[in-house]
């Protein structure tokens, strides 16, 4: 396997946290290799889920192993060359707060593209474009604090595939949402998983991995178990 | 830049106060600064309305010094005798004799002795008359006319000069606010009689054109030793150095507003900081890198500094606008005066306060961990 195949790999990864005088593994020896499509990866609270979205997502740095994303080894990048990976090639959304409270809907999925450079013109239009793919093209000039708790999360997901990302993280998407809401936006993402796109779902609702194309369970920081969905 | 305006609309009160705290300090050193400008500006036109270019005294007098009846009459002939290889156009002795405490100006007569022949204009060329005569001879006072304001001196009021001398105001004579403006000329022959003397305290001299007045000044020195020829320059220079001196002062004082109004500042944009952690880490998860974030709150900081800059100098202008209504009226003199480059000095202090108060905040800001950042809600 090359390299530039690695859109999302990780090897022997491993993260310890130190707390007063003990060291806690959130995370141990996890190896992957994550396959196009949705994979969730499920566990109790407190097995390591978001630390293991940390890692491969080059937020943090790994105590051990090696993490690949769209090919480029995150364990071995420093702060800014991570931020640049993360910008060209993967988008998240968070389980809450995930907009800029001063921008409005329009100018957040827009900001991306601003980092990127891309001139005012071309962002507005774009980010318009990808705020009618989410249903709410309506909303444009509203500011986040205007919009509910599952039109937040369609504006993130809209901002998180403004530069068309390989990867897409998603960390309890739905958990602060009604079932409609989380409905719909779990039908949104899940349909992101398109052509070599790879969807990581972090989550602790069975019913929601089931939807996935496979599951990936953790306990005490280890992965036990991996299974294709039905 | 836009998200830079956006934060300071949201919290409206609070930026609001940072930028009032700027004002005030930029206010108060465009204040303080501008004596220092307005004196230079005061020196400057006084000097101009001044017509002799050259004042020769004995030695030892203060370049602003009021010369005391040193000079015999042998300064007075060589220097008429050599007048043509000195560069000397033209020349007249004078005496001055100063009553009252010489601090405050209501109270401090200074008597200007012009012998016959010479009258005002002869030391203010632009001088205007205002009522009687610009003669004072043979027996009268002609009165600068900020002088005549300041005393009430009118036509026909009559000055004491001892005991036993007295003249009637006989002239009235406004020299544009130049410090001619507070002398009153008498006849030399007066003065000298009520200081018992037939010397001079000054002899004016023109000089004649295609000649440097310190290339004369420095030939009459060598030719009289025991004289001092004083040139106009050198008297502004002498008092630049002293309202430089000033300035180091005054800006030394502006200071402590000036460092009051950075720490205000960096605590607003500090606080701020505090309040956008996940702001600034869904940002950086997004794919910001650090200089991003770091710019992001310099900007904010120097939008804060310039923006209570640019209303503190207008502040500060409108202050002294104030105080030279009042310093024209007790003295004369717009003591303060807010020229382009204090408006300039101003502002890159203001620049120059953001930039340093938005230091640490910006560094902060922009080494926080994405998931320390992301961890707080
Ligand atoms: N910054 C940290 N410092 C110390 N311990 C941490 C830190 N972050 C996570 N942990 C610990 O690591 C373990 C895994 O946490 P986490 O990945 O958040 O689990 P999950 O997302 O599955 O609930 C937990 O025991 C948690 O207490
Ligand atoms: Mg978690």
């Amino acid at each position: 396997m090359s390299e530039g195949d690695r859109v999302l790999y990780a090897a022997h990864l491993g993260k310890r946290y130190r707390q007063g005088e003990v060291w806690i593994d959130a995370l141990r020896d996890f190896t992957f290799d994550f396959p196009p499509g949705v994979t969730a990866v499920v566990g109790p609270s407190g097995s390591g889920k978001t630390t293991l979205l940390n890692l491969l997502a080059g937020f943090d740095r790994p105590s051990a192993g090696e993490v690949y994303l769209a090919g480029r080894p995150l364990h071995a990048l420093g702060e800014d060359e991570r931020a640049g990976v993360r910008l060209a090639h993967a988008g998240f959304v968070f389980q809450s707060w995930n907009l800029l409270p001063t921008l409005s809907a329009l100018e957040n999925v827009a900001f991306p593209l601003l980092l990127k450079g891309v001139p005012r013109r071309e962002r507005n239009q774009r980010a318009r474009a990808l705020l009618d793919e989410v249903g709410l093209g309506h909303r444009a000039s509203h500011f986040p604090h205007q919009l509910s708790g599952g039109e937040q999360q369609r504006v993130a997901i809209a901002r998180a595939l403004a530069l068309d990302p390989l990867v897409l993280f998603a960390d309890e998407p739905t958990g602060n949402l009604d079932s409609a809401a989380g409905e719909r936006v779990l039908e949104l993402l899940l349909g992101q998983a398109r052509g070599r796109r790879r969807v990581v779902l972090v989550t602790h609702d069975l019913e929601i991995a089931a939807r996935a194309h496979r599951i990936l369970r953790l306990k005490d920081g280890r992965l036990v178990e991996v299974r294709a969905s039905p | 830049m836009a998200l830079v305006f956006r934060n300071q609309r949201a919290r409206p009160v609070r930026s609001l106060l940072t930028v009032l705290g700027i004002l005030v300090a930029t206010a108060s050193m465009v204040l303080f600064l501008s004596f220092g400008e307005g004196l230079r500006q005061a020196l400057a036109g006084e000097m101009t309305k001044f017509g002799p270019e050259i004042r020769v005294v004995a030695e030892g007098t203060g370049v602003f010094g009021v010369p005391n009846p040193e000079l015999d009459q042998n300064v007075l002939d060589t220097l008429k005798a050599h007048a043509r290889e000195l560069g000397i156009a033209r020349l007249f002795p004078a005496v001055v004799m100063m009553k009252g405490s010489g601090f405050d100006p209501a109270t401090t007569f200074l008597f200007y002795g012009l012998p016959e022949g010479v009258t005002p204009k002869d030391l203010a060329p632009a001088a205007k008359l205002v009522a009687g005569r610009l003669d004072p001879h043979p027996d009268g006072a002609v009165v600068g006319k900020q002088k005549a304001e300041q005393n009430r001196l009118t036509l026909g009021k009559v000055l004491r000069l001892s005991r036993r001398a007295e003249v009637p105001v006989v002239g009235i004579v406004d020299a544009g606010n130049g410090l001619a403006d507070s002398f009153i000329f008498v006849p030399m022959k007066l003065l000298q009689k009520v200081l018992h003397t037939d010397q001079y305290s000054v002899v004016l001299v023109y000089v004649a054109p295609g000649h440097k007045a310190d290339e004369v000044a420095a030939r009459i020195r060598a030719l009289l030793p025991g004289v001092d020829a004083q040139t106009t320059s050198e008297a502004i220079k002498y008092a630049e150095r002293a309202i430089k001196i000033g300035d180091v002062i005054r800006f030394g004082i502006s200071l402590i507003a000036l460092i009051v109004g950075g720490l205000l500042v960096a605590n607003t944009v500090m606080m701020s900081v505090y309040e956008r952690i996940r702001e600034f880490g869904v940002m950086r998860a997004i794919g910001a890198r650090r200089g991003f974030i770091f710019r992001l709150v310099l900007l904010e900081a120097l939008l804060l500094a310039v923006a209570g800059g640019a209303v503190g100098v207008a502040a500060g202008y409108l202050g002294s606008w104030v105080v030279n209504l009042y310093t024209t009226h007790a003295v004369g003199l717009a003591l303060s005066a807010v020229t382009p480059r204090l408006v300039l000095f101003s502002l890159a202090v203001a620049l120059a306060l953001g930039l340093s108060a938005g230091l640490l905040p910006a560094r902060v800001a922009s080494r926080i961990s994405v998931v320390e950042a992301l961890g707080r809600l």
